[in-house]
C-alpha cells in the first residue's frame, strides 16, 4: 500500500472509527497515554469464555489521527484472535501494517492503542491468575 | 485598529492574523508554513499555498538528539522555495505550539522576518476560511545561512546548571503541574520515552505554557501575560530559561516571552526534563507524596 493508499484508511478509521465507544460488559478497562500533551485512548477489554480468545475490544479516546485510526484499525484487527497472539505483534510490524511511509515520525502514536490493549491482556491474565 | 495591536505586544511585528494571512497567500515573498503535532493534519486540509515542515522529519537530525545543521537548513529553506528575505508565517495544531517550536529552530539559525499566524490552524478553521489538499511547490529559494547559533536562546544542561546558582536569573518549567510536582514521570505504558525521575529543576517556576493562550487558540494580551509572569517572579530584568520535557513546549513560552513581553534574554532548554530527570547526579526538587 503506498503513502496515499494508507492515509486515505487512516483518514477513513479517524472520521469513521469502528469498535468505538464504551463497553459494558469489558472486563478489563486500560487507559494509555498523557492528556496534557497528546494522545488518549481508552481500550475496553472482553475475553471469550475459553479465557484464551479477544471476544470483544472497543476504544474511546482523544487525540491525532494516527493514535486515533491506529485505535480503529488495531481493534478490527483482534477481535477473535488469541491473546498470546497479540503479545507478539511488536510495535514495528503495527506500524508497517498501518503504512510505515504515513506514520513512521509518530511511532508513539502508531502504537499507543496497542501498547494499552497489552497492557489490558496483561491486566486480565494477571486476575486470571490470582482468582485460580 | 487589529486585535493584536491592540493587545499591547512589545513585538507586534512577530504575530499575523487570519486576515492578513489570507491576504497574502498568493504573496510570493511570502511562505506559509504548517507544523503539527499531528503529522496527518496537513493532509487532511491545510491553507492553500501552505508547506508542511515536521518537527520530526524536517527540524531533527535523524540519529543525534540536535537539530538540523546550516547546509541540512539551507536545503530544507530553498527546496520550499524560502529565500532568506522570504517572510515566513507559521501555523498549525495545539495552539500553535509546534509552529513556536519551528520557529525557534529558523531562529537558530538568524531567519530575519518569522511570524506566527495568531490563533493557528483551529482559528483558521472556526472562521470558515478555505482549506485545500493541494501540495504546492515553488522554484528553489536562494539561502544562505549562518552558523546555528546555540548560544543566544538556546540553553544546555551545563548552563542550566550554573544558572540556578546565579543570581538575577530565572527559570520556568511549562509542564502541567503533574509533571513539575513529581507526580507523574511518563506516559503510561510508555516508559521508554519517560524520564527515570519525577519532579523539577530546583528553582524553577510552575507556569503551564497553555496559559497564555485564549480558548480560540489566540495569545491573551500583554497585560494578561505579564501578570502571568511577574506573579511567579519571571521578570524582564532576567535571564530566563524555560524547559519542559523536550523543548517544544517550552519555545511557546519562549515566543510569549520574547516578542509578546519583550524580555531582553531568554533562551529554551531544549534537552528538558528528559534530560534532566534521567542525568546522573543532578539536583531535582519533588514536591508530590504518593
Amino acid at each position: 500500500m503506498n503513502r496515499q493508499a494508507s492515509i486515505e484508511r487512516l483518514f477513513d478509521h479517524y472520521e469513521h472509527p469502528r469498535n468505538h465507544g464504551h463497553l459494558d460488559s469489558a472486563q478489563v478497562v486500560q487507559v494509555g497515554g498523557q492528556s496534557d500533551c497528546g494522545d488518549r485512548v481508552v481500550i475496553y477489554l472482553r475475553v471469550a469464555a475459553d479465557g484464551q480468545t479477544i471476544d470483544r475490544v472497543t476504544f474511546e479516546g482523544q487525540g491525532c489521527t494516527v493514535s486515533q485510526s491506529a485505535a480503529s484499525i488495531l481493534t478490527d484487527m483482534v477481535i477473535g484472535e488469541p491473546l498470546d497472539r497479540i503479545a507478539l505483534l511488536d510495535e514495528n510490524g503495527l506500524i508497517d501494517i498501518l503504512g510505515r511511509d504515513a506514520v513512521g515520525t509518530r511511532p508513539r502514536c502508531a502504537t499507543l492503542a496497542l501498547t494499552t490493549l497489552k497492557a489490558a491482556i496483561a491486566s486480565y491474565q494477571s486476575s486470571q491468575r490470582q482468582h485460580n | 485598529m487589529s486585535d493584536i495591536s491592540s493587545k499591547g505586544y512589545a513585538h507586534p511585528e512577530a504575530l499575523v492574523d487570519t486576515a492578513w494571512v489570507a491576504e497574502h497567500l498568493n504573496d510570493p515573498n511570502v511562505r506559509i508554513l504548517e507544523s503539527d503535532e499531528d503529522i496527518l493534519l496537513y493532509d487532511q486540509g491545510h491553507l492553500p499555498g501552505a508547506i508542511k515542515i515536521d518537527w520530526v522529519g524536517d527540524l531533527n537530525d535523524s540519529v543525534v538528539r540536535d537539530y538540523l545543521n546550516r547546509a541540512q537548513f539551507e536545503q530544507l529553506c530553498a527546496a520550499r522555495g524560502i529565500s532568506n528575505d522570504t517572510t515566513v508565517v507559521f501555523y498549525g495544531d495545539k495552539h500553535n505550539w509546534w509552529a513556536t517550536y519551528a520557529l525557534w529552530v529558523f531562529k537558530l539559525f538568524g531567519h530575519r522576518d518569522a511570524r506566527i499566524m495568531d490563533g493557528g490552524r483551529a482559528k483558521w478553521v472556526a472562521e470558515g476560511r478555505t482549506m485545500t489538499r493541494e501540495v504546492p511547490s515553488y522554484p528553489h529559494g536562494t539561502y544562505s545561512a549562518p552558523e546555528r547559533d546555540d548560544a543566544s536562546i538556546r540553553a544546555f544542561r551545563d548552563e542550566v546548571r550554573q544558572h540556578i546558582k546565579a543570581n538575577g536569573t530565572a527559570l520556568v518549567d511549562v509542564r502541567s503541574p503533574q509533571e513539575y510536582s513529581g507526580e507523574r514521570t511518563h506516559m503510561p505504558e510508555y516508559p521508554q520515552e519517560g524520564t527515570l525521575r519525577g519532579g523539577h529543576i530546583p528553582t524553577a517556576a510552575n507556569i503551564p505554557w497553555a496559559k497564555a493562550v485564549r480558548e480560540d487558540s489566540t495569545f491573551k494580551p500583554a497585560a494578561e501575560l505579564q501578570e502571568l509572569y511577574t506573579g511567579q517572579q519571571i521578570t524582564p530584568d532576567k535571564d530566563v530559561i524555560a524547559y519542559c520535557r523536550i523543548g517544544e513546549r517550552s519555545s511557546h513560552t519562549w515566543f510569549v516571552l520574547t516578542y509578546l513581553l519583550g524580555y531582553p534574554q531568554v533562551r529554551n532548554y531544549d534537552g528538558s526534563w528528559t534530560e534532566w530527570g534521567n542525568a546522573v547526579g543532578l539536583p531535582i526538587e519533588k514536591t508530590y507524596k504518593a
